[in-house]
């Protein structure tokens, strides 16, 4: 099988994972003849997921489709990668009705256009205007700062680390003190003998 | 005397409900009396913080013994109880089942999360200060409280029922303005929630 897909499909991307997954890396152009040649030959008739990676650095998305055969319990995965700005990709809801909600949660979290998809409307988020918050260029920390009010902390609060230091400096000052006071007392302590001495 | 434990912990937990005295007249007291020996809580549960209700009004902790129990719908409801955090989606259904409610209503807030947004607080989907976008009667702190600290909560809010000090309500609607702009601020211009009876095949569906 894995001969056949190298031949046909020119990629040299080929990888067991696990005896019960394999991965296939193959262009975007080729993807739909892959699934489909999996479907209708070698029986893959599930599929289980549609997942995104955010290749920032290298400008594009990797989408990976998952593909099942329940009869023989092995899976099979696909990635192909997309360009990352003006995301789309055709639908695989046709084929798959499973593709139609994965699909629009795609879309909702990486703003991925699938072009012949019924429906993308926004799943869990509502009138979400900003960019898509599961794109790498969305900063979590800058966006909360920006648009929400935390509560400010206690008059007694105090900043942990520092507070830390200042105790262990305060420590550190007192066994050395401890030590002079002790160094001091036992180079005294022959002196007093001797006073003692010349005294009595 | 073999089986004290659970009358004693009663007594405790009621000690602090008789001791107040200090009402205008008796009008007064006895209107505050019932409300706070009858407590209806919203059964409505946001967050995880829901999970910890069911042992608070069920048979280990019996919240009836003290007056409290469940209520349907929001309209027969004197309490709502906002258990854990609270996304966007999640506020819009809070606010409009708030609103829905007849006074005097009280609100329940139930661990960190609605404190100072708790383990959630990075994230882009989750209100931080509850009480920036309805009023708050009473926060129970703790990631989850217990039924125990849940039951201290509702006494305190009793008390505070008792001495007629407990008004959010009023609060909310003297300053609409201030909570609406909140509200606006990380919702938009339709607070709402956009759904009819079947919600579900509406637009294009879930």
């Amino acid at each position: 099988m894995f001969k056949e897909i190298k031949k046909r499909f020119a990629t040299d991307d080929v990888e067991v994972k696990r005896p019960d997954l394999y991965k296939v890396g193959i262009k975007y152009t080729r993807l739909f003849e892959l699934v489909h040649m999996l479907r209708d030959e070698y029986e893959y008739k599930t599929l289980n997921a549609i997942t995104c990676t955010d290749w920032i650095e290298e400008g594009h998305f990797a989408l990976t489709y998952m593909l099942t055969t329940l009869d023989r319990k092995h899976t099979f995965m696909i990635q192909t990668m997309i360009n990352r700005e003006d995301a789309h990709a055709k639908t695989f809801s046709h084929e798959f009705k499973q593709a139609q909600i994965m699909e629009r949660d795609l879309h909702e979290m990486y703003g991925i256009d699938f072009i012949g998809n019924e429906n993308l409307k926004e799943l869990s988020l509502e009138n979400w205007i900003h960019t898509p918050p599961l794109r790498r260029e969305f900063d979590t920390l800058e966006f909360v700062n920006n648009h929400l009010t935390f509560r400010e902390g206690r008059d007694d609060n105090v900043d942990t680390k520092a507070e830390t230091k200042r105790l262990r400096a305060l420590k550190k000052a007192a066994k050395e003190a401890a030590k002079k006071a002790k160094e001091e007392a036992k180079a005294q302590k022959p002196k007093d003998e001797k006073i003692k001495e010349g005294g009595g | 005397m073999e089986h004290n434990g659970f009358i004693q912990e009663q007594k405790t937990l009621e000690g602090d409900l008789n001791s107040d005295t200090s009402h205008k007249n008796s009008v007064d007291f006895l209107m505050n009396w019932f409300r706070k020996r009858s407590i209806f809580v919203l059964a409505y549960g946001t967050g995880c913080g829901a999970i910890e209700m069911p042992p608070t009004f069920t048979s280990r902790y019996d919240a009836e013994r003290l007056g409290i129990r469940g209520a349907a719908t929001p309209r027969q409801a004197d309490v709502i109880i906002v258990s854990g955090y609270c996304s966007y989606k999640t506020l819009r259904r809070i606010i409009r089942t708030y609103e829905q409610m007849s006074n005097p209503k009280y609100v329940l807030a139930l661990g960190s999360c609605t404190v100072n947004g708790g383990m959630y607080w990075d994230s882009y989907n989750t209100i931080k200060k509850l009480e920036d976008y309805m009023p708050v009667d009473m926060y129970v702190n703790g990631c989850m409280p217990r039924p125990e600290s849940i039951l201290e909560g509702f006494i305190a809010l009793q008390k505070e029922i008792g001495e007629g000090k407990a008004s959010s309500w009023q609060k909310y609607e003297e300053n609409y303005e201030f909570y609406r702009k909140n509200q606006e601020a990380v919702l938009g211009k339709k607070v709402e929630p956009s759904y009819d009876a079947d919600w579900y095949l509406y637009d294009g569906g879930l």
